[in-house]
């Protein structure tokens, strides 16, 4: 066979930003911003070459998977754990997205940071979180996964608290971390099951045993271990992919820096949730329940989510709730089997969220570091390119076509409709991209459009330098281009996405419920409806925050209570804090450490020497010092051994301790 | 029986008590015509150690002496030996303590050798009468050694209380013989192995000696004098009364139980009690205690306490057949061993840091003792920590073989009593360590010139402390010396 | 096989001669006996370390075995032996002394030749424990080590030391006399002391303890083991130890002392009183579990950054213990390499701790906060640090951890279940407590002129941390080695399945495409067919 060096060493892939992290981590606060620029762009520019050059080597093979062990990292009993990575067209598909849009974003932050401290600690934490996010996506067992897994939430906890002198900084990143270790508690122990029932975590002998014949499907209700495992995999998902019930750290860790916000929490991390049920979706076709509870759950989330976008004012929440009702639809995607759709949307969803939040970061660049759309207004002059690009973007993401996010939405959309008694979710589905529309068109009006409601004396709003515009640019044009590779499905043509990723899903159940022509024309008209109701959230937005903005007032005012609960995000921290941090702390404190520790167990065992003691004491006091008491002693001491003689029981018998 | 005129075997045999017998007498004579008072010291002190090697040529001549009065073998020879020591190392103690104390010399060298001498006398007896005589003269030397600081009410009132309630134990030793006569016809106890356990006068005269021997050893309910007593004696002799006569005692008690089967058979309980008894009054005084002194003497009941369970042992093996027993007897003696080295040793530390009319006492002068001497505070560290049961010491090995003997013949509870005793007995022990090593010594205690320790001193710690290491590393010689078969001639 | 030359003796006693020619030292002299004390415990490392070339990767069995004639009344031999799991506990405590020497350079003043002294006589104790084969020669090892650990901490720690060393001492002589009557009870009934002869004899079925007896010997030795270890509820001399000692006797407890009870129960318990361990097992996981919870969550609301540490160590311990008895070849494995990862792990977080200490003189959290302004070094040691403590994978304290959940999973999925609560919990205490200690704004003014680690501190710091990672990432070196051991122990309690038998421990050589042990599908087994 061919040499192929690149697959032969896969590894440098992944081990490029690690040293770029290393180096810069370490010698980078000594150094000027280019030079760290130099290493940390080079790093990832030169990873994503690497990736590449893998891919071509990879297409050019010919193999439905490529698999290599590099060397075992813990081994124990029959379990054995090796940095084994491996490359299939969803590997390609993650790889690509993670190492492109990362390294654009990486050049666009070289804009954004110049003037922050701590340079050098950024790009050592930004390199570091592309290096455990290409283990996540190339990791061939579930344990190398779980180590990137847990290494981009630790990514994200330096990052969200990279300001780390603001307490609401150091608090998300907190929160981050330790909502991601309660969805990887359910991880950790799928993982343990699926190793009881396969005795392997490699995903190619996993799923090779899963897909025996043996196993049958479960059904609704049944809770095998399929069903159970999925549900547990799942559970870390929804903590990685802000999921419900699990969602509420991804708001807070917009206190990161915005390319940060861009990178890890709208195009790779959080869409790392979706890569894995997309990756154990052999797992999960095994299991009726637990599609069901995926569909449900992202589904849900795209809708609840959306509805808080609605009311926030600082825009890059808006973006943040966008990002998680987004991920509801991927999941929605993969609960109705149709993975390649859910993938396919989580690639453009990076392209258009990528650039949204990069635009959005360009305009509070702009704006001296205003985030409060209540503050700016008609920008669209001043910031030309930005606007351009944010404004594709939000078409993108509105479903408007031709852009990437038509495409991939509308799939979505199909698939749902198309599985028996998917209609609910379907119409849920459409009722979020019309609320999607409207609160991106929002965001676009309160921003760009209308007359300034900041001061522009103080404010001097600025076009941002092109190491910055250079990279939403480029994004922009994904995010157009990005979805016409499905385009031909919807004249009838194949899906060449879904092709494409056949090998790995196999091909997509639900189509075939219809004839082709049928499934056409039903196509067809979803689409024509998804864009309709864009069209109309798009309609409302404009008419409530160009035509009439005290409408919008009058609205907020006149449902006041619904509004505040939208604005105070449904009140959940504020549940989650009174139902679980404080009763959890004050049990710590007061019954466990206070009571049960030093007052029970501590006051015991004091208790104990103390009684001796006071035992002693007694004993001393039987010291007089007078003799004829003693004599008393003496006296009765010999009566006593005397009775002990003649009258103890079990006498002369032989003697027995304890135990023979 | 022989009804020849003694042998000089017979000589041989009581060699060591002639000995010390000889020089006591001696130093009396003496007394008026020699001022020099290092001169008794000296004499004591080549008596004493020539008794002990006399103990060589009683062991070079076993057999009964004195038509069985008394019986020279293994057992013997080792308690020889042991007292012997005990009486150099105390002569050697003393000689300073006496100067300082202003103390006339001749007496209490001579006190302590007729002391001695009866102890001598109770580890070879082998009749009721000898050993009642024994007794009688290590006790009546022991009386006037207790008060031997006349001008210190405390020392003549412990004294007299000693003297009090020790007539009264003896009593009861003297009743007990009586009995047993009545019992046997004999007093003899290689006479006795045949007794019919049953009779109920037998029963109640060993029970009557049990009683005596039981107040000489300190073992609770008649520990009661111990504590006055200790600390009222000058503290050479309260290591004496520690070390000395209690082996002496316990000699006579494991000859007793070697030799006449009856004893064992229903004497267990009446141990097991009083093991049990004697090991809680002993630690949970000790608990409580200030004064160094007073710990020490319950601390010794306590011991007592731990080697009475290496008796009750005895009693529940010997129905095996000496064999069995050989283990238990050979706990005790090591157990005596060990014990009385580290108990000379502390003492003699204690008699040293006491000062003039032994004023510091109290644990508080004690604080901070690594500081000022920190020789001084290691070596009573080791036998704290000897008496405390830590290896690698001597008096680990001691506990080790009790526990062993006590397992080995399924005293579980009592293996287990013991155990919650060295628990609190170790508390106490290592609160006096924390006193030297951790606390801060209070202004006065602190600018106090270190003690001046005099070579004799000196020599009896190195002999001590190098003691009680050696055994607890290399135990071997004497465990196969005291294990032999032929322990008890016989 | 005796031929293993005297390696075992010289790394007993080695440190001994560098304590009596310290001893022979004058005390003023400060700087000459640090270095000599260095200088020791750093040879006394290396020495260690010839022990890897006598562990083979595969076979179990002591290696280096030392035999000779003590006290012939009992048999008591001076019978030395190193196996895969001694091994690299011995390692780590002849790492861990010289590194407590470097971090005691500065902070003890006072009585340094003792300290140094002390903490040598500490090192021939606890390396005497590892390598025991003789029963009573273990015990005599267990209880001379308590005296200058007691010592250390009741001379040179703060506050209420000598309430805590005596304490310390008390609780564990409670355990240890027990066992010396377990020991002496156990060679009633087989006449010997040496530790492989009773394997043998109960392999054999020469021996066969009655359920009662065995039960009262497994608690004898159990008792003392599981406070040392500690379990819940034996656990609470362990902050006051750990709050009250200086710096290097925290690392010392928690690196070294701890895993002596871990290791008893895996060297004694187990091995000797299958049958009791197997009847036991379920209440000890239970202690564990909630040792692992409750030690979390005391840890959580701690006040006191030490006692934190302390508490946390309760609750490590926990999962280590669970996986002992578990029963379970991956789990025990998993406990083998936790006990390690702990003492590395922990061992620098008390080290940090310490530091802080010497520049602040407090352990209240409240007197910290925003000290990643002043001192970025330290912050981001620390971080790294707590980091590998709350089980980072690539870190040193993922594997174990991980291990024992997946073994113990294997057998019992609800203990594993309550127990990997512990992995979350984890992550709160320690990252709340670095929060409150290194982010947000200086909040009292001492702190913002506090100094960065120096360049000694920075040494010890970077040595940890290239440890922690290394096993965090080249596990397999060590788990190669104790996998035969533990294997060994297991097989006595339990017989493992068939499907766990070993796997190849080696990366299958060039598997592209189609990966390689497909076979796994062939062992196939439907849930609930067990």
């Amino acid at each position: 066979m061919p040499t192929r060096p690149m697959l032969a060493y896969l590894w440098i892939v992944p081990l490029l930003p690690l040293l770029g992290s290393a180096i810069n981590g370490l010698f980078g606060a000594k150094w000027p911003n280019k030079i760290v620029n130099w290493v940390a762009l080079g790093s990832t520019g030169l990873s994503f070459a690497c990736a590449l050059e893998a891919v071509r080597e990879f297409f050019e093979s010919g193999q439905a998977l490529f698999r290599k062990e590099f060397f075992t990292w813990i081994a124990a009993g029959n379990f054995r754990a090796g940095f084994d990575l491996q490359m299939d067209q969803l590997t390609v598909v993650m790889v690509l997205v993670v190492t492109g849009v990362g390294w654009l974003i990486h050049i666009y932050a070289t804009g954004y940071m110049a003037h922050e401290g701590g340079y050098y600690r950024f790009f050592s934490y930004l390199n570091l979180f592309m290096f455990f996010m290409l283990i996540l996506v190339l990791a061939a067992n579930y344990v190398l996964l779980f180590v990137g897994w847990e290494g981009v939430g630790l990514a994200s906890y330096l990052l969200i608290g990279f300001y780390f002198l603001k307490k609401s900084a150091s608090d998300a990143g907190k929160k981050a971390f330790i909502v991601n270790r309660i969805g990887d508690f359910g991880f950790m122990l799928g993982m343990f099951l699926l190793f009881r029932t396969f005795h392997t975590l490699d995903f190619t002998a996993l799923f090779q045993a899963a897909s025996n014949p043996g196993w049958g499907p479960e059904g609704w209700g049944q809770f095998g271990t399929f069903t159970v495992a999925c549900l547990l995999l799942f559970m870390g998902a929804c903590g990685k992919s802000a999921q419900l019930p699990l969602y509420v750290w991804l708001p807070d860790a917009m206190e990161g820096p915005t390319p940060v916000s861009a990178l890890i929490h709208a195009a790779t991390m959080v869409t790392a949730g979706v890569y894995v049920v997309a990756r154990s979706h052999v797992l999960f076709t095994h299991s009726e329940t637990a599609l069901v509870v995926v569909a449900i759950v992202g589904c849900a989330t795209a809708f609840f989510a959306a509805t808080i976008g609605l009311v926030q004012t600082d825009i890059k929440k808006v973006l943040a709730y966008s990002t998680v009702s987004q991920l509801g639809y991927m999941f929605l995607a993969c609960g109705v089997g149709a993975f390649s759709a859910g993938i396919f949307h989580l690639m453009t969803h990076a392209f258009f969220k990528a650039l949204l939040f990069l635009a959005a970061g360009s305009v509070i660049h702009a704006m001296g570091g205003e985030q409060d759309m209540r503050h700016m207004g008609g920008l669209s002059k001043k910031i030309k390119y930005t606007y351009a690009t944010m404004l594709i973007a939000t078409l993108a993401i509105a479903g408007i076509p031709p852009l990437a996010g038509f495409f991939s939405k509308d799939a979505i959309l199909l698939s749902a409709f198309q599985i028996p008694g998917g209609h609910p979710l379907y119409v849920l589905g459409l009722l979020t991209a019309m609320l999607t529309s409207f609160y991106m068109f929002r965001l676009i009006f309160l921003t760009f459009h209308g007359k300034p409601r900041y001061d522009e004396h103080k404010v001097h709003v600025h076009e941002s330098p092109w190491s910055m515009l250079g990279p939403l640019v480029a994004l922009a044009a994904l995010s157009v281009i990005g979805g016409w590779i499905a385009a031909p499905a919807l004249w009838g043509g194949p899906d060449y996405f879904a092709n494409f990723l056949t090998p790995v899903f196999g091909s997509q159940e639900g189509a075939e419920v219809l004839s082709e022509a049928a499934a056409h024309s039903l196509e067809l008209t979803l689409a024509v409806v998804a864009v309709v109701s864009a069209l109309f959230g798009l309609g409302i937005a404009y008419w409530l925050y160009l035509k009439r903005p005290e409408k919008a007032e009058g609205l907020a005012k006149s449902m006041a209570p619904a509004y505040r609960t939208l604005l105070n995000k449904y009140y959940v921290d504020e549940l989650y804090a009174a139902v679980i941090v404080k009763p959890l702390l004050w049990i710590s404190t007061n019954m466990l450490w206070k009571a049960a520790d030093v007052s029970a167990i501590d006051g015991a065992v004091n208790g104990i020497a103390e009684g001796i003691t006071a035992v002693g004491d007694r004993t001393r006091h039987t010291q007089s010092g007078n003799t004829r008491s003693y004599a008393v002693w003496v006296v009765v001491g010999a009566l006593v051994v005397i009775a002990v003689i003649f009258f103890w029981p079990g006498m002369g018998k032989p003697v027995v301790g304890l135990v023979r | 029986m022989n009804s020849a005129i003694p042998t000089t075997a017979d000589f041989y045999r009581v060699l060591p008590e002639l000995i010390w017998c000889g020089f006591g007498l001696l130093a009396m004579l003496l007394q008026p015509f020699v001022r020099n008072r290092y001169f008794f010291t000296g004499l004591a002190f080549v008596g004493a150690l020539a008794g002990t090697a006399g103990a060589c040529f009683a062991f070079r001549s076993p057999g009964a002496g004195f038509y069985g009065l008394i019986q020279s073998d293994a057992f013997s020879f080792f308690f020889h030996l042991l007292v012997g020591t005990v009486a150099v190392l105390v002569v050697l103690a003393a000689g300073p303590y006496l100067d300082r104390e202003r103390l006339p010399f001749a007496e209490f060298y001579a006190l302590l050798l007729f002391a001695t001498t009866g102890m001598g006398v109770l580890a070879s007896a082998q009749e009721l009468l000898t050993a009642f005589i024994g007794l009688e003269m290590s006790s009546i030397s022991s009386y006037i050694l207790a008060g031997y600081r006349r001008d210190s009410l405390k020392a003549s009132e412990s004294a007299m209380k000693y003297f009090l309630l020790g007539s009264f134990a003896t009593a009861f030793f003297l009743y007990g013989i009586a009995l047993v006569y009545g019992a046997t016809g004999t007093t003899m106890l290689d006479k006795m192995v045949s007794a019919d356990a049953s009779s109920t006068l037998l029963k109640l005269g060993l029970s009557l000696i049990l009683i005596g021997l039981g107040f000489k050893v300190a073992a609770a309910p008649f520990q009661v004098w111990t504590p006055d007593v200790y600390e009222g004696a000058p503290t050479p002799v309260t290591a004496l009364f520690s070390a000395g006569p209690k082996a002496a005692a316990f000699a006579l008690l494991l000859r007793v139980f070697a030799t006449v089967p009856a004893a064992t058979h229903f004497w267990f309980w009446a141990f097991w009690v009083l093991a049990a008894l004697t090991m809680f009054t002993g630690n949970l005084g000790a608990l409580v205690q200030t004064n160094i002194k007073r710990l020490l003497a319950y601390s010794s009941i306590a011991h007592a306490g731990y080697i009475l369970v290496a008796f009750a042992a005895v009693t529940s093996m010997a129905k095996g057949g000496p064999a069995e027993a050989a283990a238990a007897y050979a706990a005790v003696l090591f157990y005596l061993l060990g014990y009385a080295l580290v108990k000379l040793g502390a003492f003699t530390i204690v008699s040293q840091l006491g000062g003039t009319g032994e004023k510091n006492l109290s644990l508080d002068d004690y604080a901070g003792l690594s500081q000022r001497q920190p020789v001084v505070a290691a070596m009573l560290s080791i036998y704290l920590l000897s008496l405390l049961g830590l290896p690698v010491t001597a008096g680990f090995f001691g506990k080790f073989y009790i526990f062993k003997a006590a397992v080995n013949s399924h005293l579980l509870w009592l293996a287990v009593l013991m155990a919650v005793n060295s628990v609190i007995g170790s508390y106490y022990y290592l609160r006096v360590i924390v006193v030297m090593y951790m606390r801060e010594p209070s202004a006065e205690t602190a600018s106090a010139a270190p003690v001046g320790f005099p070579l004799t001193v000196n020599v009896v710690l190195a002999v001590t402390a190098i003691g009680t290491i050696l055994f607890g590393v290399m135990p071997n010689p004497v465990i196969n010396f005291i294990l032999q078969p032929t322990l008890f001639g016989h | 096989m005796l031929h293993g030359g005297h390696l075992l003796s010289v790394l007993i006693f080695f440190p001994a001669v560098g304590a009596v020619a310290l001893m022979m030292l004058r005390g003023d002299d400060h700087k000459y006996i640090r270095t000599i004390a260095l200088i020791v415990s750093a040879a006394e490392f290396l020495f260690s370390l010839l022990m890897l070339r006598a562990v083979h990767v595969g076979d179990a069995g002591y290696r280096l075995e030392e035999f000779a004639h003590w006290i012939n009344q009992p048999p008591i031999n001076y019978h030395l032996g190193v196996d895969g799991i001694s091994l690299f506990l011995v390692i780590l405590t002849t790492f861990l002394t010289p590194i407590s020497v470097l971090a005691s350079w500065k902070s003890i003043e006072h009585r340094v030749k003792e300290f140094f002294v002390m903490l040598l006589m500490l090192e021939v104790g606890v390396v005497g424990v590892f390598l025991s084969l003789d029963l009573f020669l273990f015990f005599l090892f267990w209880e001379v080590m308590l005296i200058p650990m007691a010592l250390l901490i009741g001379i040179w720690g703060h506050e209420r030391r000598v309430y805590a060393a005596v304490k310390f001492i008390l609780y564990t002589m409670a355990g240890s006399i027990f066992m010396l009557v377990g020991i002496i009870w156990l060679y009633n009934a087989t006449n010997t002391f040496d530790l492989p002869t009773i394997q043998n004899m109960l392999a054999t079925g020469l021996l066969a303890l009655p359920p009662r007896t065995e039960m009262l010997l497994f608690l004898a030795f159990f008792v003392a083991f599981a406070i040392k270890v500690p379990l819940f509820p034996l656990h609470t001399w362990l902050p006051d130890a750990h709050v009250e000692a200086p710096t290097a006797g925290s690392v010392m407890l928690a690196g070294v002392l701890l895993k002596m009870g871990t290791y008893g129960m895996i060297r004694f318990c187990l091995p000797l009183f299958p049958g009791a361990s197997h009847r036991a097992t379920r209440w000890v996981a239970l202690l564990a579990i909630i040792g692992i919870i409750y030690g979390a969550l005391v840890a959580m609301v701690q006040p006191n950054l030490k006692k934190l540490v302390a508490y946390s160590s309760v609750s490590h311990l926990g999962f280590v213990v669970l996986g002992i008895f578990a029963f379970h070849n991956i789990s025990m494995q998993g406990a083998v390499y936790q006990m390690l990862a702990h003492g590395v792990s922990t061992g620098a977080l008390f080290l940090l701790v310490g530091m802080l200490y010497d520049r602040r003189h407090t352990f209240e959290i409240s007197e910290y906060g925003g000290l990643a302004t002043p001192m970025p070094k330290l912050a981001a040691f620390f971080l790294f640090v707590a980091l590998s403590s709350l089980g980072l994978p690539m870190l040193n304290g993922f594997v174990g951890e991980y291990l024992i959940l997946l073994g113990t999973y294997q057998r019992h999925w609800q203990w594993a279940s309550w127990a990997a609560l512990g992995v979350i919990l984890s992550a709160c205490y320690l990252l709340w407590s670095y929060q409150r200690v290194f982010f947000g704004e200086i909040t009292k003014e001492k702190n913002r002129t506090l100094p960065d680690v120096s360049a000694r501190e920075r040494w010890i710091l970077v040595t940890m941390a290239v440890v922690t990672l290394w096993m965090g990432i080249g596990s397999a070196f060590i788990t190669r080695r104790t996998a035969a051991d533990a294997q060994a122990v297991i097989d006595q309690v339990e017989p493992q399945r068939p499907y766990e038998a070993v796997a190849p421990l080696r990366p299958a050589q060039q598997s592209t495409g189609i990966a390689p042990r497909i076979a796994n599908a062939t062992t196939l087994e439907r849930p609930g067919t067990r």
